[in-house]
This record gives structure tokens, C-alpha cells and sequence, in this order.
């Protein structure tokens, strides 16, 4: 599964993006699990990131599709 | 029509496409960069977006103002890319009947995309540091 990383979580996680070792479908809280495994410094984050597939917010019951690139939104300071 | 890129942002063509018999007033809010920040200097700032969702955003936006306020037209767009300081960063035109109409639209149209569209500062201060402002959870965050 490709996970893709904005903002400051480029920071946290050191890169734009991570592909994980997981078979689709996937819930999306399971690939923030293993992301949080993987970076723990991303766990404080999460409460506040939005996750997206395209251009729909997701929720963290959804599943994942193996065609579906994972994405997430920390705070957002446009404008 | 892309709402968020790396381009200049044009007031002027804005202001010819939204051009109506019809409006007694148009608002032009300009969002710049501003030298400083929290008592820092601040050089540039780098724009960021999650675009596929940021043109969805910023488009919402915009019907959500026309459908509130009696105006006329709204038009949006936000640059990306590093910009420097005093370089136009955001413009929202709103044209209507009313002068009234168009500040409240104007004003509600830039605090909405503001809390709603995937963009990020990045600001660079004169001792070369930089740093992603904190800012405003997206709806749907967490959940």
C-alpha cells in the first residue's frame, strides 16, 4: 500500500511518501497502526491529520483498495 | 479553471472575467507575505498543497459563497511554490448588486478556504531556518 505524507509530516516520517507491506483491502486505521509502528513520532500527529483518497476525505473505517493511494493532511495554514 | 498552481496570480484578469453590468461593487482581498512572524524575520514563504483535493476545496468554497450571500461572482486562487516577502499569496474577487454583500462574502469566502483547503506554509526566516506553521484541522480529521 503507498501512503503519501504533506506539510510537516514530511518531516516526521523523512520522506513524501512509503510504501507498506500490507494486502488490500485494508482499513485505513490498520496502514495509521502500522505507520505509527514504523514512525512512532507520527502518533501524536494523527489525531489531527485528515486522510484522503483523490479528492474525498476518508474515514479510518474505510477500506483501502489496491489501485488507492493513501493520503495525509496535518493542520492546514493556506491563505 | 485551476484554482491553485504555481503561476502569478492575474487581479486584473480576475476582475475581466468577473465583469458585470449587473454589480454596484466588487472586493479584492490579497493575502501577501508578510515580513514577519512572532517576533521573526521572515524571508519567504513556501507553498504547499494537496492539489486533487485543494481545487475540490477551494471550488466548494466558492458555490458555498455565492450560494449564501447575495453576490454576483466569486472567483479564488492561491499560488504555491516559494514566494517572497510582499509576492501575492491568495485573491478572492466577489462582485455584487451591494457594496455590504460583497465585504461579508469576500470576508467569509477567504476565513472558510482558510480552514478548508490543503495548504501549507513553510516559512524561511533570515537566519535560515524554516519551519511548517501550525494550523486549522481539516473537517473530517480524526475520524
Amino acid at each position: 500500500m503507498q501512503v503519501e505524507f504533506f506539510g510537516v509530516l514530511k518531516e516526521v516520517v523523512g520522506s513524501n511518501q512509503v510504501t507498506l507491506d500490507m494486502s488490500p483491502p485494508v482499513a485505513i486505521a490498520e496502514i495509521l497502526d502500522r505507520l505509527t509502528s514504523d514512525y512512532p513520532a507520527l502518533k501524536s500527529h494523527l489525531p489531527r491529520v485528515a486522510c484522503a483518497v483523490g479528492d474525498e476525505v476518508k474515514s479510518r473505517q474505510d477500506l483501502l483498495q489496491a489501485d488507492e493511494v493513501l493520503v495525509l493532511l496535518p493542520p492546514v495554514s493556506g491563505g | 479553471m485551476d484554482h491553485i498552481g504555481a503561476d502569478v496570480i492575474d487581479i486584473e484578469q480576475l476582475l475581466a472575467e468577473t465583469d458585470s453590468p449587473d454589480a454596484g461593487a466588487f472586493v479584492v482581498f490579497g493575502g501577501t507575505v508578510r515580513r514577519h512572524h512572532d517576533g521573526k524575520s521572515v524571508s519567504a514563504i513556501e507553498y504547499s498543497a494537496y492539489e486533487p483535493l485543494a481545487e475540490k476545496a477551494l471550488a466548494e468554497v466558492e458555490a458555498e459563497t455565492l450560494a449564501q450571500f447575495d453576490v454576483i461572482s466569486c472567483v479564488i486562487r492561491h499560488r504555491t511554490g516559494r514566494l517572497q516577502v510582499g509576492e501575492l499569496s491568495v485573491v478572492v474577487v466577489v462582485r455584487a448588486a451591494h457594496r455590504g454583500d460583497a465585504f461579508a462574502a469576500g470576508r467569509y469566502a477567504i476565513d472558510t478556504l482558510k480552514k478548508t483547503a490543503p495548504v501549507w506554509k513553510r516559512e524561511r526566516y533570515s537566519d535560515g531556518s524554516e519551519v511548517y506553521l501550525q494550523g486549522e484541522t481539516l473537517p473530517g480529521a480524526g475520524e
